[in-house]
């Protein structure tokens, strides 16, 4: 395939808006090709989006669905010739996720939080969403196994551990979520900052998390930890965010990346000692990843309109479903983890939600480099990712905040700097921000940019970047970023205006990391006595069998060997 | 005014699922492009005419000037004047479910009876059935938070169960009994029930129900004091308190 004179934006090689032609041989990018050529003349051309937190499959997906029969009523679309029916808006089914991703021009998207236990459950989902590669982070930070291997200080115990749930959970990352807090949840508690000693466990969130983020490093994983803070949501918790993120400053990464990603930083950039007095701290958090160079970010934007929080911070979700009046599920799993789902609508005249509105688009702006940042909405906790090109139209205009901002509630310029932020992004900020940098903040070396070897994953927009005034005419770009005039995933055209081509498999990526025989032994131990004593389910059945991933691709990582950057 | 009639052409083994059925999708429309609307038999979608007889004034007209008159029996078609915001529908016999869903505005009127989800979700407008009309009159449909907000609806028969589910505003008047659980979840409406009813009002938090003949009451209801009303001595109840307990409910002290 040939996709002749586009404008590309390809910024990890250093191509920022420059015309050319790109070629794509046996759905990779080559310097040579034959085939089928499109006309991408003066047009748009990106590499594909790449999603690295979004919440698509799984147990609490499911149960959002389960939950939001009305929500299901909101994006129904029926059957055509390549496409099963689609239904639900925060909560899409299966394929709906893929159809949806890839009209945007995305072809990558990551769910961002799967226990152990419930993974069999989240591949096959994963399975069933079309055309997207995928992959899963696994959830460790509730864990006995690791709690204990913590409080014991057994780091090459705990790197074992993290390498055995990884492949037990077919998983590709180590996901953090209100360490120690959920847990407690158990006991109907939580932790309140990262210093308390987590129940029964004699450890404190802190531990846990420089714990996994040393091994995470030990086992030399493509993605760094993936954290969402304790005390998360509440107001006055920005001072949690730089504590715990000072505590990871002086840990060596062991790839060409960041030490710690944290997850959605809009919910944990909050000032103010109640909700009376809340107000956005993102210019404090801005000005830290501007000084530091460890730390990684995603926004979770939120949008006004209808949302389905859904989250392993159990109590979290206690706490919107008592503020909501709203339905909620809780869940507890076993010896790993807690969760819960409250459906939510943000509204513009509400303070809280329209300084979180702002506080989302104020770290996006006032955080220099793009690389440091992705878009994302934390899908579909502050807005389903249909939404995207919302965010991005925000991130670029300046006119178009200001007039968002009008219709808010009035006291959102006091309580946050977005109307005195005059900077406008620009398309290689953007593609930085959805491409180049969530494929890098991940590890995934062949998305997210269209050097040679690359996936042939490209996105082509109805737009002329040397013509249009991305400022002025938001509406237009808008539209846009909506349905990509082509998206191609592997070499095929996927979808065309909107319009779904092609519905060929995704892959599946997980991480196999290789440890030390003798330490898995001494994990064994330990694991067969829990499996004994307290999970529902023998260790023989625990693990997701390979049948489960007809599409996976391998990564291969640990202490032993070299790192090869993957294998298939 | 301009008025339209449509009749099927037989009797629907399978239903039919015609939301196009509307003043505001035939408002700018003349008779041949109403004929090409589209319609749902089961998963096949078809034109309006293969199913439907449609006659009447060929020239466009506003929707508040329009008057759809369905000839016929109904009973099999589904969601007619979903979302309608003016103008008549008159429906010279029985309605299928999901009839006036949504509505705005204008008026659904029915001669005869009306199956279940009759103006779900409804907004404004009136709603008439001379018949009997089935469960979840005026309710929210499957997961939804709100039924009714606002509007009104009239039954002159009876109505089946969960009138009202979820009501969030508007009123409901019932000539005959409803069935179980009449306004359950009611969140702000008005319920008029000429008959009786059993359980009425679980989980209310605000709005009033009144049933004038008999209803049984559930536990968590709180007597206050005795009312009259039209020459009617009843029994108020403030409920449900397992939710605020802001809700009214009265209950006719009649002859028993
Ligand atoms: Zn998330």
């Amino acid at each position: 395939m040939i996709i002749k004179g586009g404008i590309v934006y390809d910024p990890a090689n250093g191509i920022y808006g420059d015309e050319m032609d790109l070629f794509i041989d046996q759905g990779r990018m080559a310097m040579q090709a034959k085939g089928e050529e499109i006309d991408a003349r003066g047009l748009l051309v990106m590499p594909g989006g790449v999603d690295a937190h979004s919440h698509i499959a799984g147990k609490k997906v499911n149960t959002g669905r389960i939950m939001r029969p009305d929500d299901a009523r909101l994006g129904t679309e029926p059957r055509t010739a390549v496409c099963r029916p689609s239904t639900g808006y925060t909560v899409p089914n299966c394929y709906a996720m893929g159809y949806r991703y890839a009209r945007m021009g995305y072809t990558t998207a990551f769910e961002a939080a799967t226990p152990i236990l419930e993974a069999r459950h989240t591949h096959e989902e994963l399975e069933e969403i079309p055309i997207i590669d995928k992959g899963a982070l696994t959830l460790f930070g509730n864990n006995w196994q690791v709690m204990e291997c913590v409080r014991d200080k057994d780091l090459t115990k705990l790197a074992a551990y993290v390498a055995w749930g990884l492949r037990a959970a077919r998983g590709y990352g180590v996901k953090i979520v209100n360490p120690g807090g959920g847990e407690a949840w158990g006991f109907g508690g939580n932790v309140k900052s990262q210093n308390d000693i987590v129940p029964n466990f004699d450890v404190t969130p802190a531990e846990i998390i420089v714990g996994l983020a040393k091994a995470n490093e030990m086992l030399n994983l493509p993605h760094s930890i993936h954290l969402h803070f304790n005390n998360l949501g509440k107001p006055g918790n920005y001072t949690t965010a730089i504590e715990t993120l000072d505590l990871l400053k002086d840990i060596k990464p062991s790839r060409m990346r960041q030490v710690v990603h944290v997850a959605h930083m809009q919910f944990s950039a909050y000032g103010g000692t109640s909700w009376r007095d809340f107000e956005s701290k993102a210019s404090v958090i801005a000005d830290y990843f501007n000084c530091h160079n460890h730390a990684t970010m995603d926004m979770g934007q939120l949008l006004f309109g209808s949302a389905t929080t859904m989250t392993a911070d159990a109590p979290l979700e206690y706490g919107n479903a008592r503020l909501t009046h709203n339905k909620w599920s809780n869940h507890d799993i076993e010896l790993e983890e807690s969760s819960g789902v409250v459906p939510m609508t943000y509204f513009r005249k509400m303070l809280v939600n329209a300084v979180q509105w702002a506080i989302g688009l104020e770290l996006a702006l006032l955080v220099k480099d793009p690389w440091k940042v992705l878009m994302t909405t934390d899908h579909p906790n502050g807005s389903p990712f249909v939404n995207y090109p919302e965010v991005i139209t925000l991130l670029m205009s300046k006119p178009k905040r200001d007039a968002e901002m009008a219709t808010l509630h009035e006291q959102v310029p006091k309580r946050t700097t977005l109307a005195g932020i005059e900077r406008e992004l620009d398309w290689t900020d953007i593609a930085i921000m959805t491409r180049a940098a969530p494929a890098r903040v991940l590890g995934l070396d062949d998305k997210g940019h269209l050097g040679p070897g690359a996936d042939g994953d490209v996105s082509i927009y109805n737009l002329r970047p040397l013509e249009v005034d991305t400022s002025l005419d938001h509406v237009l770009v808008k539209k846009a970023l909506a349905n990509a005039k082509y998206t191609i995933k592997g070499g095929v055209v996927v979808s065309k205006e909107g319009q779904i081509l092609a519905t060929p498999p995704g892959r599946t990526f997980w991480v196999d990391a290789a440890v030390p025989q003798v330490d898995t032994d001494r994990l064994m131990i330990d694991l067969e006595e829990k499996f004994a004593k307290y999970y529902s389910i023998q260790i023989a059945n625990y693990a997701v069998q390979d049948a489960y991933l007809p599409h996976a691709k391998v990564i291969r990582a640990g202490l032993l060997i070299e790192p090869l950057p993957e294998v298939a | 005014m301009r008025t339209i009639t449509i009749t099927p052409k037989k009797a629907f083994r399978i239903s039919v699922e015609a939301e196009n059925i509307s003043p505001d999708k035939f408002a700018s429309l003349n008779i041949e492009q109403i004929k090409s609307l589209t319609v749902w038999q089961g998963n096949r979608k078809i034109m309006l005419s293969d199913l439907f007889t449609v006659e009447g004034d060929d020239a466009p007209a506003k929707a508040e000037e329009t008057t759809i008159r369905l000839a016929g029996d109904f009973f099999q078609v589904k969601r007619i004047g979903e979302g309608m915001t003016a103008g008549v529908v008159e429906v010279q016999g029985s309605i299928g479910m999901h009839a006036g869903n949504n509505m705005l505005g204008g008026l659904l009127s029915i001669a005869g009876n009306a199956d279940d989800w009759l103006a779900r979700e409804m907004r404004g407008g009136k709603v008439v059935v001379m018949g009997n009309a089935g469960n979840y009159v005026g309710g929210g449909y499957r997961g939804e938070k709100c039924g009714m907000r606002g509007g009104e609806i009239e039954v002159k028969g009876s109505a089946g169960a969960y009138l009202g589910e979820h009501l969030c505003g508007g009123s409901i008047r019932i000539g005959g009994d409803a069935g179980d659980f009449a306004g359950a979840a009611n969140q702000g409406g008005t319920i008029f029930i000429g008959g009786s009813t059993y359980l009425p009002g679980a989980e209310m938090s605000k709005g009033t129900i009144t049933v004038k003949g008999e209803a049984k009451v559930l536990p968590s209801f709180l007597k206050t004091e005795i009312v009259e009303v039209d020459g009617q001595a009843f029994q108020k109840y403030a409920g449900d308190l397992v939710d605020s307990g802001k809700g009214e409910l009265l209950v006719g002290m009649g002859s028993s």
